[in-house]
This record gives structure tokens, sequence and C-alpha cells, in this order.
């Protein structure tokens, strides 16, 4: 196979065969900064911008103000209703598909990821469906003197169905990973069911439950589609922050309802930077998805 | 092929009250309220449901619905799959600045997204006036729904190929060098097919969120009827004006549709788990 | 083809992979670069085949300049150490992937790239596994796909990075023979690279033994195998092949 053709010899600069050239890597580059900062970065900066357009004193004033504190103070009463609940779940959940083996596995995992493909509305609608008056179990209910729609049960159970998979979903994954083996070992030593849950799996699973709890957290705060079917929008009784934000905005108090939003956006910006340190930090003890 | 006992013995404690746990609180929280509704759709059974879905109206909000979300998915695909490959294969300041960046719509309350979008987008908003010079509407028509359903689908691609693309095997790609392809061919025949299953998952997943979104879209859209109004906003006039029937069929026909979207990513990560041997 | 290395270096940032190094390979020569990990020898391959740029010195192919060649122009067949083969692609179409590479104009038509892959399944000897998926191979089977495909671009010369390394004994002493077979008959320029100093001696023609250390590595010797053994030219060679 002897080739005496001259070899077609380029004078010009050797390239890297697994790299880009730099222009289209700079170009590459470009996009990818433009498109996040149209999409994410410049909405950030508007409700911060938005939140301060008559300055300090009528942001903080307006958060200050009666159904504003409500609202608040509501979030926080869902989400440390409805974050333990779910973690709860998780956790169980999690074990209970991770240390045994049963017929179904799979088809309950698909059942626990249910809610990330149901629309919040929808969501919504299944509890009003289930618990709103005209139901059978709604209207019982209420007679009891125990209203779920437009209610506190409401606003959580909604809550806690749009972030159910977060938890389970974050174990799970790590649980698989992390095997049987520690657990069976403390059980051969003599150590109790509950024991072994306590210094065993627990210590395990730590990191990976905060970063599902975390996002859980932020999820269950931020919510807005299913509660704002379920919550009846009763000021200063069952407006929750983002309901209160659409009802500030839609009444064009646009200072208050951007002061709510940026209360919220720092949370979401809190839960990014816990969320980056735990990837830096404890990479090896989440679920392989969340490592880089 | 031999039955599987249904429940293997097994030395771990706790099993019944994890398992007692887990259905019990799937069944109060998920599975009973959608038991309801589709209870409800029984009630009416499909005749009943195609009347009233059946209606210029619900047609045109659940058809604007998913053809926006096709789009905006469709957009994510392709930046999404770019901006992976940017974070993992390239080095520039502020890299990790835009990597955390992604995340941001998973994080921040979809009803916050709405109201900046628009802020920014709407004829008097930051961008909205440089658009409107040029005769460009965003906020209260498509563009913005577009604009909405892009935002809150923006992670699902990026993080579902960013791991493959950090796992390609550079040697791969200068075998294919060696053998004579420029990076174009590279690109679009080894490196494209190698992401196609997890961009697709991730564009599946951002599909199926936009669909179903609401928060983020009902400030940007307008709502007009016909026009710019989504499907879930219909499910909200319904229950507000207690027209439960209605509200129930519609939420019927999203769910149907949820579904068919999870059957399809399942057997899109089957399909490629065969061929490839991973997801 | 002839293959001339002239006072080739290469530093990545402060390591130094290569201290300068001069090598003449006889055309249709069958050439081992072995020595330690460490001494350079597969950065020696791959700036051979166009994937790294030497800090210093040139590379000619029968006379000619090439240092600045791309890979692409290269037409040198390499095989790698991982092999690399195409998983989401077919044996087959793995092969014909340099051919259906090519511009349109020197781009064989389908009939004939069908023909040759077949020519390349026959001459590895597994006319069967056109149709399959890497990963429903062996490790000797990807192995020798892997050498199929670099043979199809009718490269100028052969390159192959640990070609043995990952597969068991066995089969590695099959494998042997087998790209000593497939070297006689294509007659080509076959550099490969090995830490494992029979696999040299008993395949190589030409054995080039190298040694790394702070400075970048280095050339010890170079010779037939039968004249290292006999007359080891420094300590550290004597040493190596002993050992």
């Amino acid at each position: 196979m002897s080739d005496t053709a001259p070899f077609p010899i380029r004078p010009a600069r050797f390239r890297n065969p697994t790299e880009e050239t730099p222009l289209v890597r700079r170009l590459a580059i470009l996009a990818a900064v433009l498109g996040l900062a149209l999409l994410v970065f410049a909405p950030l900066l508007v409700v911060f911008a938005e939140a301060l357009a008559k300055g300090w004193l009528a942001a903080v004033t307006s958060l200050a103000s009666r159904d504003a504190l409500s609202a608040i103070k509501l979030t926080l009463l869902i989400a440390a209703i409805s974050v333990p609940l779910n973690a709860a779940f998780g956790i169980a959940a999690a074990w209970a598909i991770t240390k045994f083996d049963f017929r179904g596995k799979a088809f309950l995992i698909t059942l626990i990821d249910l809610p990330f493909s149901v629309s919040p509305v929808v969501a919504g609608l299944c509890i009003v469906l289930m618990f709103g008056t005209n139901s059978l179990l709604g209207g019982w209910l209420v007679a009891q003197g125990f209203p779920v729609v437009f209610a506190l049960p409401g606003i959580v159970l909604a809550t806690m169905f749009v972030t159910f998979p977060f938890v389970a979903r974050e174990l799970i994954p790590v649980m698989i990973e992390q095997g049987r083996a520690e657990e069976e070992a403390a059980l051969t030593l003599g150590a109790s069911g509950w024991r072994v849950f306590r210094t065993v799996t627990l210590p395990n699973i730590r990191w990976a439950l905060l970063y599902g709890v975390l996002l859980c957290n932020a999820r269950a705060m931020g919510e807005f589609g299913a509660v704002a079917v379920v919550s009846g929008k009763i000021r200063g009784q069952t407006a929750t922050m983002p309901i209160t934000i659409e009802m500030l905005y839609n009444e064009y108090l646009s200072v208050a309802a951007f002061s709510m939003a940026a209360l919220l956006t720092c949370l979401a910006l809190i839960t990014l930077l816990l969320k980056t340190a735990l990837e830096r930090r404890h990479a090896d003890q989440l679920s392989a998805a969340h490592r880089h | 092929m031999t039955a599987r006992p249904l429940f293997q013995r097994s030395p771990m404690p706790g099993f019944g009250l994890s398992m007692g746990v887990t259905l019990t609180m799937l069944s109060l929280v998920v599975l009973l309220p959608i038991g309801a509704l589709l209870m409800k759709g029984a009630a009416f059974g499909p005749a009943g449901i195609w009347d009233t879905v059946n209606r210029p109206r619900v047609w045109a909000a659940l058809f604007l619905s998913f053809r926006l979300s096709l789009f905006a998915a469709l957009f994510n695909l392709v930046f999404g799959t770019l901006l992976a490959w940017v974070l993992v294969r390239y080095r520039f300041p502020g890299r990790r600045l835009l990597d955390a960046a992604v995340d941001l719509p998973f994080a921040l309350p979809t009803a916050v997204a709405g109201i900046a979008l628009t802020a920014l987008y709407a004829p008097n908003g930051a961008f909205g006036s440089l658009a409107k010079e040029i005769g460009w509407k965003i906020a209260y028509s498509q563009w913005g729904i577009f604009l909405a359903l892009v935002f809150v689908g923006l992670p699902f691609v990026t993080r579902t190929v960013q791991p493959v693309v950090e796992e390609i095997d550079r040697e791969v790609e200068e075998a294919s060098a060696t053998l004579g392809a420029g990076r174009l061919t590279t690109i679009t025949r080894i490196i494209l097919p190698m992401l196609a299953p997890a961009a697709l998952t991730g564009f599946a997943l951002a599909l199926a969120r936009a669909v179903g979104e609401y928060g983020s879209v009902i400030f940007i859209a307008g709502n007009i009827p016909l026009v710019t109004e989504i499907a879930p906003l219909l499910i909200v006039i319904q229950l507000e004006e207690f027209n439960y029937d209605a509200a129930a069929a519609i939420g019927i026909a999203m769910l149907l549709i949820s579904f068919a979207m999870l059957l399809v990513i399942n057997l899109i990560q089957i399909w490629s788990r065969r061929r490839i041997g991973h997801v | 083809m002839q293959i001339e290395i002239d006072e080739i270096a290469k530093s990545f940032g402060s390591t130094t992979a290569l201290h300068p190094v001069s090598l003449s390979i006889p055309s249709g020569a069958l050439v081992a670069l072995l020595g330690p990990s460490g001494s350079g020898k597969t950065t020696l391959l791959r700036i051979l085949g166009g994937l790294e740029y030497p800090t210093s010195g040139r590379v000619c192919f029968d006379g000619q300049d090439a240092t600045g060649l791309s890979v692409q122009d290269r037409r040198a067949g390499f095989v790698f150490q991982s092999y690399a083969l195409f998983r989401h692609m077919t044996v087959f179409e793995n092969i014909a992937y340099g051919l259906k590479a090519r511009p349109r104009a020197s781009r064989p038509p389908k009939a004939e790239i069908a023909r040759r892959v077949t020519r390349l399944l026959q001459l590895i000897q597994l006319p069967e596994i056109g149709p399959r998926y890497p990963t429903q191979l062996s490790g000797g089977q990807r192995q020798r796909v892997a050498l199929a495909r670099a043979l199809a671009i009718e490269p100028r010369m052969l390159l192959l990075d640990e070609p043995f390394g990952a597969l068991d004994a066995k089969v590695r002493k099959e494998l042997r023979q087998g790209l000593r077979d497939i070297h006689d008959e294509t007659g080509l320029t076959t550099v490969f690279v090995t830490h494992d100093q029979d696999e040299a001696m008993e395949l190589a023609d030409l054995v080039v033994v190298m040694s790394g250390s702070q400075a970048g590595g280095r050339i010890e010797q170079v010779g037939r195998p039968q004249d290292i053994r006999a007359r080891p030219a420094t300590p550290f060679v004597r040493d190596f092949i002993t050992a």
C-alpha cells in the first residue's frame, strides 16, 4: 500500500484534534453567556431593581404590612409541616425500596415519581375534587368543622403533592450504591433496627438527605400553581407568599409585589449556594447525577 | 419463567413500618387525589369528556400549551446541549457561576420568574422596549409564553447531558480524527449520537414540565382566549366559576398527555440502554 | 513508509514528557516502543499519529517534513489502548467510518465500501460480526475490529498503543500472531507501544527501549531483539529486560 503522492502539508498552526477552533469556542461561550444573561441573570436583577425602585424604605414598609407578614408566616408554616413529612416519607420509601426485594418495586418507584409529571394545577384540581365541599368526603369534613380546601390542610396537601418525590429521589440512588453490607454487619453485632438506622444508615445518607430537603423546601415555599387552586386566596388567611405576589402584582402594587418576590429570590439564591457547596464538598455522598 | 416470590425474606428490620408509611402517605397525598380525578372522569365517561374538550376554546388552549411547550423544549434541546458542552469542555472566567445559574429555574418560585420576565419583556420593560422598536411584541404574545417555558425547562437538558459529556472517552474523538474525519464530522457523526439518548430524555422532561406549567406563564401570557390562553389556566378559570366537571375533563386530558409523555421517556431510556448499553 | 524522528521533545506545562529524541524507522519495519510508564513512549506514538504536537523537533515521512500535518491528513492507522470503538455503530459501520468520512470527491461508492469492509472482516478472521454492536463483542474481538477500522483508511503506517494491554494471557498470544500476520501481509510500517518486554522481543523486528526520568523520557537503546538481549547498552536496559 505504498503511496508516492506528496503529502499535503498544512503549514497552518497544529490544532488539538479534540478541540474546536478558537473562533467556534468563543462563539459557543458567547451564546451560552448571552442566553443565560437574557434568561436568568437579567430576571434576577430586575426583581431587586423593581423592589428597590422607590427606595429601601418603601420595600421594607411593604414587607412589614399585616398581610405581607401573615403571608410570610403562612409560607413558613406550610414548609415547616410539609417538608419534614416529605422527608420522613422519603426516608421510609428509600429504606423499603433499597433494603428489601419485592415484586412491583419498579412500579412503586414510578408511582413515587408521578407528581413530577403532573401539572401543579391538575394536582390542585385533584385535591379540590377529593376534599372540596361538594365531594362526599369534603362535605363531611366541613360538617365536622375541618375544612380542607380553601384552608391550611389543603395548601399543605397540595404542597406535599408537588414536592413528594424530592427526598426519596435523592436517597434511593445513594442507598442503592451504598448497599446493605454495613447495616447487615451492625445487625450481626446485635444492634437493634432503630439503632442500625440511627448509627449506620443516617450518617451515610445525611448529606443526600439535606440535599433533598433543600430542594424540597425551595419548591414548597415557592409553589404557586397547585396552591393557587386550593387556597381560595383569602388575604391574611390562605394567601401564601407566591399567592400574595400575584395579588399585589394584579393590583399594580409593583414595589410590594417585587419586594415579596425579592425575599423568595433570596431564598432561591441561598438554596443554590448551599446546593453548590454540597456538590463540591460532599459529592461522594450524593447521587451520581449531582457530582460535577 | 418461574414466579418470583412476592417478597423475599430478609434479616433487615423495618419492612412493615417503612412500607406502611410509604404506602399510606403515597395513597393519601398522591394516589387518592388522582383517583378522585379519574373517578370524576369515569362518572361522565369518554363521551362526556369529549364534549367538554371538543370546544374551540379548550382545543385552542390544549393545542397552544402543547405546541409552545414543544417549541420551548426544542429550543432547550439545542441550547441545553450547547450549554452542557460549554460548561464541561471549555475553561473560561465565570464558568462556575454559569454552571450554578443553570439551576436557578429549579429554585426560583415560578410566580417570581413570571413577574420578573414580564417586567423585562413587557413593551415598557428593559428588553421589551428594545424589541418594540423593531415591532416585536414579546410579553402578552405567544413569544412571552415561549420565553417563560424556555426558562422553566432550561435545566433539564443541560443537567441530563452534562454527565454524559464528562464521560466521553477522548480516545473516541481522536479515533474519529485519525480516520480522517474533520471536527464537524466528528461532532455530528460521533458526539451528537452519543449525547442523543440523554438529550432526548432531558427534552421529554422539559416538555412534560412545560405542558403543565402555570405560574411563570400567566403573568407574561396576556391570557386572551383562543390566542394566549394555556390549558392549565383554563382549568383554574373553570374552578373559579365552580365548574368542576369541565375542570376535571380538561384535567384528565392533560393527565393523559402527561402519562403518554412519561411512557415516551421510559421507552427512550429502554431503547438507549439496549443500543448503547447505558443511559 | 520510512519515518524519521528528529530531535523531538514534548512538555506539558512544566512537566517534560520527552527529552529530545531521534529515531529512524525503516520502511516496512515492525517496531516496538518498549519502556516503563512515564518513559514517553505513548507520547512519541501520539506525536507520530498527529494527536500531539511536539514542543520542538521534526517528524519526516519518506523524507518530507510532516510535523505540521493534521491528524486527518496523516493517514496513520491508529489503534487505541481502549480501542475507542464507536458504541452507537455496528462493527460494519465502525470499519466503514473512515471511508464514509472522506470528502465526496474521494469517497468510494457504497458497494466498494461494503466490499472493503467485508475483506477486512475476513482479514481479521471475524467475517460474521458485521451487524453486531461493540458491546456485544469480546475483548479480543474488539481489538481486532479496532485494527480493521484502522486499516480501512489504507493507512501509510500503523500505530498501536498497548494493543494487547487489556486482554488476558491466552488471547494476547493469539493476537500477537494475528498482528504479525497482518503486518507481513500489508507490509505497513508498524509501531506499537508496550511495557511488556516479552511482547516486544517476540513480535518486533526493531525494539526501542525507553526510560523515564524528571528530565523526560529518552531512548536508551535501539536494536534487533537478539542484539538488545545480547548486548544491553546501558544498565537501565539490562535491568529492564531481565526484570
